[in-house]
């Protein structure tokens, strides 16, 4: 079989080799192989074989003359003198076979081109049995496109390269007839490998069409079969099975395992010590020296209060304390049915016979517990305890014989005023007391005896509001405000000389009040000047003043020629000053309205032009030389009841209705330098010493004139000292007033009151 | 013009903090602030202008120092509360889901321990500061010592405070550092001198104590944690100073037998023992290991100690003292040596200076019960007499079965007692108070009561009182049955103008009271007849008062400050007798049988009773009424002329004053009622 094989490559590569020599021949003559191929397919390869069986023997015998062997195919004409060459070929090889080997007799030994002798071995027929018919005739072109063979009658080659002969096309009438009755299995299709009409089978149509509807070409195959449950959606209420997770299947952790092995390993070389349990050695805190240095001790921050320490118990603390210290029945309840937190102590102190009968004190934990509160609770205070002695801070007043003399007793009492006594006042002289009451009186006493010597019934229905005595030594007037009248008197109790030379004093005036009155005419003054009736001057009233409405004080300058009154209602012409030497009145103040306030007393200076004006809240001092406002003074008190001015003029005092004595020290300020509360009601009246005694004193509602030693000294620096000396009780308080004025005597430290009880007293 | 200057950044707005704000900052709960404050020692504090401290509102709030808080902030111990919640919260994990084991672990391992050491020395940089702080301590862990452990209060806790307790007495014993002792109704007070610093505490009575439902356990809890720490650290200190081992060695066997003190074994250090670890380290281990094995060798120990107990005199005092020898030795060395002065040849001396003598009265006092050997019945508190016993050098002291361990003796025969220590009524009614030695009593009366011969029988006040008084005293009064005299606390001096109960009462100042004076100091010989050579003295000393009283008056013109007072004085003496003499009909009458009687006396003593003494009293009555009215003018007179503020100080003074006057007053009528009612009834 092998050398079979061998020669059918070699006779391939042959006749491959052949085949470019034969094309230019092929080329020349188309139409006539189209023809011949045309008739028929079968006819062809049957012819084939014969020419198979024919070229094969024709090669055996010539190996060189290919040339004629292709001529003689491409020409069947030529057929028949193949066999003629080819038997000539090959009896020249037998002979040279059968004289070389011998081997067989087909072999044909021909004389190759160089010479040598060349077998040629006869076609081996393979005896294919029905296979080789089934062999089909495959086109051997490969991928070259069908149409590149148009032009020629052949459409490719087989196995053997023999032309495969296109098919013969059919003529007209046989497409028509073709077109009359389609093969069965018709596609109008061509075949590409033989060319001839490609028809299908029903199946395999039957293919085409389900791949067309891209349905699945399997017979048989059922896209949606029913579904089979495997898993149900119904939530199962009892377990599938109730028996627990076998062992079997816990897969034990790997890094657990490699953790495990870490910690065993860390306690087999004693690094890891399991369950160190902390001993109660070890509970227990480890003392050891804490100050093993030996610090001194530092001073405290200052900041740092430590606590302070419980106080050590007491006598009445000991279980058998002194009897004085054990409680009564009194105190004992009086500690029961105190509240714990308002106790001085929270135990009561008991006795007991004997140490055993002692029992257990039932506050021992409260205590301590209060204890601990009181340290992390309380704050923390330091505070300054004064150890002085108290008496320490009593001021070192002057001893009371330095102060005196001042008043201290009632020495007499001037009875016979019905109604209250409105004001009293002392003669220059020292000798007299004049007072002025509620009964429209005027009364003159004798100091010592308390004898009234003149009286002067000054009006029946009015009160006598004011009386003072013109403070200069000659002229013994006395003016008395009695309603809206001001009485100037000379009272008949002096002797006759000096009477008659003050009486001269004031009618001097009358004249030159009367060239006045012609010169000014129509003005109308503020006061009327008048001879009084003639009982009245009997009595020794020289001149009444007449103003417009009631005048509550009068205050003479210290020359005796001016004096001054008020009269409060009187809103406009409140202040009247009168001048005695040409019975004239003029109102320097002139007011528009309230809002100034209503002037209550009034004062000269007594030394220089200045007129103080008290009104309710502040006191107002004018300069009379310039005619202007020089200073307030603000006392601060409600309602100022009366002003008096230290006879060296740099202080005043002021008494109001709210209980308060107020010093003032012009120079200071204009606030009060010291303010005094001492009585219980409001202060009627205040009056300096104008002598020469550092004395002034008040006197209020409560029933008492209080005396003080006010001392004024002549440098400047050094403040007023003031000692309250003595306070006099004597005068009752009727229908809640009391002392209603006061004044000193001119020379003596004695002192005059005039109180609603319708008494004065004389105190020395 | 300066700066002007903004509101609340400077002064008292950014001095104070409130407390609010103070737990805030800290980030921590107010229960644990308050722990912190105790143990750090912080309080609040009292701003000067409450309204600037907290930006304008009046409220009442609890304000702190800023900077004791951001001191706070640095503190380790905040950390470690921090770490303490965290794991409070995994226990109350682990018990919440009730795993036990779990908690159990978490106890046992994790719980962080706080400890306490490192603030100690900031509070106390020298050990004297820390003595200071003492007393609180000291109060609290004896009180503790003494309650009973229950839902509050861990036993182990209330074991600690016992220990540190008897661990502190021993100290003291060795030490003889305590100084006088007081019976209050409360309980026992102790004062010790402990490094020149005096240390008051007190102990209250054996009995079950009342716990108040008011009380928070928590807070005295912490205090507790604190001073246990701090004492635990002074006891080292103080036991290292001595030259002993701490902790010392504490027999539990002994201590659950009732031992008390004697559980606690004094142990001197050895040369070698220099780390204290060591050193307390070592002794509990010979202690609580029991070498089990040897039994028989344990019995034979045990019985040792049995017949050393019975046999022995103190033995675990001389026991320590033989350990100690060598301090003693050092403490001989380590005393004052006598500077004699050198006398120079031509016969002068350098300046002598003053040298504290070694001071053998100090040392007599201290060793004053050396001699005695005492026996305690049953009904005596054997743990305060046996601490004051010993600390004041008493070494032989016996008691009753009943009391517990660790006696000298218990048998109540023993002839070598000297003084037995009862307190119940004798059995036969008491002879008569003439006879109260019991010393010279018939022997067959003695026996007949009950009582053994030869050996003194006191009450147990008779220990305080010679305590207090610095010597041994008579027993007379203190002798069984006997009234006993007033206890009085050795720390109660009275000031100036304050009652003092130890000096005689004088009544009104007539003949009559010199009688009454006479009659007070026969009282007083009998009552504190052992009072002896301190009577004596204060007699004097008061006689001196009153003659400075009566100079006092006599030259009451020159001063006037001290005229006042002295006047005052006078006054109101003179005051109260009027007082004593009108308010009460029977009073009144009193004087007359008064008068009556000294007419009586007058009569039988030959002299003439002067009629005029009652015209002269009145005369001088009304001189001194003047004088009083015009004092009180003048004092009027110048607080009228005070400022405000200085009378309404001059004006607290005198209420507080008249306070005390007034108490002075109450307690001396009293007194004098008592008196005489007293003496009344002997006659």
């Amino acid at each position: 079989m092998a050398p079979s094989a061998s020669t059918r490559k070699r006779s391939r590569a042959a006749v491959e080799a052949e085949k470019p020599a034969t094309s230019d021949d092929e080329f020349e003559i188309p139409e006539i192989n189209d023809d011949d191929s045309s008739e028929d397919e079968d006819p062809s390869t049957s012819d084939e074989q014969s020419e198979d069986d024919e070229e094969l023997s024709s090669e055996d015998e010539e190996g060189d003359e290919d040339d004629e062997d292709i001529h003689s195919d491409e020409v069947p004409s030529e057929d028949e003198r193949l066999p003629k060459a080819n038997g000539h070929v090959n009896g020249d090889a037998s002979d040279e076979q059968s004289s070389a080997e011998g081997l067989d007799d087909d072999v044909k030994i021909v004389t190759g081109a160089d010479g040598n002798p060349r077998y040629i071995y006869p076609e081996i027929d393979p005896v294919y049995d029905s296979d080789d018919t089934d062999a089909e005739e495959t086109n051997t072109i490969g991928n070259i496109p069908l149409e590149y063979y148009e032009n020629y009658p052949h459409i490719g080659y087989d196995i053997n390269g023999k032309r495969i002969m296109r098919p013969a096309a059919g003529k007209a009438l046989d497409t028509l007839l073709d077109s009359i009755e389609l093969p069965k299995g018709w596609t109008g299709l061509l075949d590409k490998n033989s060319g001839a009409a490609l028809n299908l089978t029903a199946e395999e149509l039957e293919i085409v069409k389900k791949l067309q509807r891209s349905e699945i070409t399997d017979d048989g195959y059922d896209p949606y079969p029913d579904m089979v449950e495997y898993f149900t959606n119904t939530v199962e209420q009892m377990p599938l099975s109730s028996a627990p997770e076998p062992k079997r299947r816990f897969i034990p952790s790997k890094h657990e395992q490699k953790r495990v092995m870490k910690i065993v390993k860390g306690i087999r070389e004693g690094r890891i010590i399991p369950r160190k349990l902390q001993s109660e050695e070890a509970d227990r805190p480890e003392f050891y020296d804490a100050w093993a240095d030996d610090a001194p001790p530092k001073p405290g921050h200052i900041m740092n209060i430590p606590a302070p320490k419980l106080p050590p118990p007491t006598y009445d603390e000991s279980y058998i304390p002194p009897p004085e210290y054990l409680p009564d029945e009194k105190e004992r309840k009086a500690w029961e049915e105190q509240d714990p937190e308002d106790r001085e102590k929270n135990y009561l102190p008991r006795t007991h016979k004997a140490l055993r009968l002692v029992p257990g004190y039932k506050e021992s934990i409260n205590e301590r517990f209060q204890r601990s509160l009181d340290l992390y609770l309380a704050p923390r205070v330091r505070r300054n305890k004064l150890n002085i002695d108290p008496a320490s801070l009593l001021p070192t007043l002057p001893p009371p014989e330095e102060l005196k003399p001042f008043p201290s007793t009632c020495a007499a009492v001037y009875r016979g005023h019905e109604g209250r006594v409105r004001s009293v006042a002392a003669d220059p002289t020292g000798l007299w007391v004049a007072t002025g009451g509620d009964d429209g009186t005027v009364r003159v006493w004798e100091i010592f005896t308390g004898r009234q010597v003149w009286k002067l019934k000054a009006s029946s229905d009015e009160a006598v509001d004011s009386v003072t005595w013109r403070p200069t030594a000659e002229g013994r007037i006395l003016a008395a405000a009695c309603g809206n009248e001001i009485l100037l008197v000379v009272p008949p109790i002096f002797d006759p000389e000096e009477e008659s030379k003050s009486k001269e004093l004031l009618s001097a005036g009358f004249g030159y009040a009367a060239n006045k009155q012609q010169q000014q005419g129509k003005k109308e003054a503020p006061g009327t000047w008048s001879k009084p009736d003639s009982d009245l001057e009997e009595d020794g009233v020289v001149v009444t003043i007449t103003v417009r409405k009631t005048v509550k004080y009068i205050a003479w300058h210290r020359r005796g020629d001016y004096f001054v009154t008020v009269s409060p209602d009187d809103v406009r012409r409140a202040v009247c000053i009168h001048r005695v030497s040409t019975h004239s009145s003029q109102t320097p103040i002139k007011q528009k309205s309230v809002t100034k306030g209503i002037p209550q007393r009034v004062q000269f200076h007594p030394s220089k032009p200045l007129l103080f004006v008290a009104t309710k809240r502040y006191i107002r001092i004018y300069d009379l030389a310039r005619g202007e406002l020089d200073k307030t003074l603000k006392p601060g008190a409600r309602w100022i009841s009366s002003i008096d001015i230290h006879p060296q003029g740099d202080n005043l005092i002021v008494g109001s209705y709210d209980k308060r004595l107020l010093w003032h020290d012009l120079d200071l300020s204009t606030r009060p330098y010291r303010t005094l509360r001492y009585h219980d009601k409001g202060i009627r009246a205040v009056a300096f010493h104008h002598g020469n005694f550092p004395l002034f004193c008040s006197s209020s509602d409560d029933g008492t004139v209080q005396v003080f030693h006010g001392r004024v000294y002549g440098d400047l620096m050094e403040n007023a000292s003031i000692v309250p000396v003595k306070a006099l009780k004597g005068h009752k308080v009727t229908s809640h007033l009391g002392v209603l004025d006061v004044d000193w005597h001119p020379k003596q430290p004695w002192l005059f009151s005039a109180g609603a009880d319708g008494t004065a007293r004389f105190w020395n | 013009m300066g700066k002007i200057k903004k509101k609340g950044v400077a002064g008292n707005a950014s001095n104070f903090i409130t407390r609010t704000q103070a737990v805030r900052k800290l980030q921590i709960s107010l229960p644990d602030f308050r722990r912190l404050c105790i143990f750090k020692g912080i309080y609040p504090r009292e701003p000067r202008n409450k309204k600037k401290a907290n930006k304008g509102s009046t409220a009442s709030t609890t304000f702190y120092y800023t900077k004791d808080i951001q001191w706070l902030l640095h503190e380790p111990l905040v950390q470690q509360f921090r770490e303490h919640k965290i794991f409070s919260k995994k226990l109350t994990r682990a018990l919440g889901r009730g795993d036990f084991s779990e908690a159990k672990r978490l106890e046992a391992l994790h719980k962080p321990r706080i400890k306490l050491d490192h603030i100690i020395r900031e509070r106390y940089p020298s050990f004297i500061d820390a003595i200071r702080d003492l007393d609180d301590a000291l109060c609290t862990i004896f009180l503790f010592a003494n309650l009973p452990a229950n839902r509050d209060i861990p036993a182990s806790t209330i074991a600690t405070c016992a220990r540190l307790a008897n661990e502190f007495q021993q100290w003291v014993i060795r030490k003889r550092a305590l100084r006088r002792s007081f019976l209050s109704i409360k309980g026992i007070y102790y004062e010790a001198e402990i490094k020149g610093q005096s240390v008051l505490w007190l102990v209250p009575y054996k009995f079950a104590q009342h716990v108040p439902a008011e009380v928070d356990f928590r807070i005295m809890l912490t205090f507790l944690e604190w001073y246990t720490t701090l004492m635990g650290f002074v006891l080292f200190k103080l036991y290292t100073l001595e030259g002993l081992v701490y902790p010392p060695k504490f027999d539990k066997a002994l201590d659950e037998q009732g031992a008390g003190l004697r559980a606690i074994l004094l142990e001197a250090k050895k040369i070698g023992q220099l780390e204290a670890g060591a050193a307390a380290a070592t002794p509990t281990r010979d202690i609580t290991r029991p070498l089990e094995t040897l039994e028989e060798k344990i019995k034979q120990v045990e019985e040792e100690e049995k017949v050393r107990r019975l046999t022995g005199q103190a033995e675990e005092e001389d026991a320590a003292a033989a350990e100690a020898n060598t301090d003693d030795v050092e403490q001989v060395n380590e005393g004052l040596d006598k500077f004699t002065p050198i006398v120079a040849k031509d016969g002068t001396t350098g300046d002598i200076l003053p040298q504290p003598t070694d001071d053998d009265t100090n040392s007599k006092t201290m060793n004053m019960f050396a001699d005695f050997t005492v026996f305690l019945s049953r009904e005596t508190p054997r743990e305060a007499l046996e601490f004051i016993l010993r600390s004041f050098g008493c070494k032989r002291i016996g008691w009753d079965a009943v009391l517990g361990e660790g006696a000298f003796t218990t048998d109540d025969s023993n002839p070598a007692i000297t003084h037995q220590i009862v307190d119940r009524p004798p059995l036969a009614p008491p002879a008569p108070a003439a006879d109260g030695g019991d010393t010279e009593m018939a022997g067959g009366a003695a026996a007949a009561r009950g009582k053994v011969l030869g050996r003194i029988y006191v009450q147990p006040q008779y220990i305080w009182d010679c305590v207090n008084a610095g010597r041994v005293l008579r027993p007379d009064a203190y002798a069984q049955g006997a009234e006993l005299p007033p206890h009085l606390s050795p720390w109660d001096k009275s000031k100036p103008g304050q009652y003092d109960p130890t000096a005689p009462v004088e009544d009104n100042g007539d003949s009559e009271e010199e009688e009454d004076v006479e009659e007070e100091e026969d009282v007083s010989m009998v009552t504190n007849g052992e009072n002896g050579l301190d009577d004596n003295d204060e007699d004097s000393e008061e006689e001196d008062s009153e003659e400075e009283e009566g100079s006092g008056e006599e030259d009451s013109d020159e001063d006037e400050e001290d005229e006042d007072e002295e006047d005052e004085w006078a006054g109101f003496d003179d005051e109260e007798a009027r007082g004593i003499a009108v308010p009460s009909d029977d009073e009144a009458s009193d004087d007359d049988d008064l008068r009556h009687q000294r007419e009586l006396e007058a009569e039988a003593a030959g002299r003439t009773v002067s009629t005029s003494t009652a015209a002269k009293k009145s005369s001088a009555k009304r001189k001194a009424e003047k004088a009083q009215k015009a004092r009180e003018e003048e004092l009027d007179r110048q607080k009228a002329m005070m400022t405000k503020k200085k009378r309404k100080l001059y004006e607290r003074m005198e209420f507080g004053n008249k306070k005390r006057q007034e108490e002075k007053e109450r307690l001396e009528s009293k007194r004098r009622k008592i008196e005489r009612e007293k003496r009344k009834s002997k006659n």
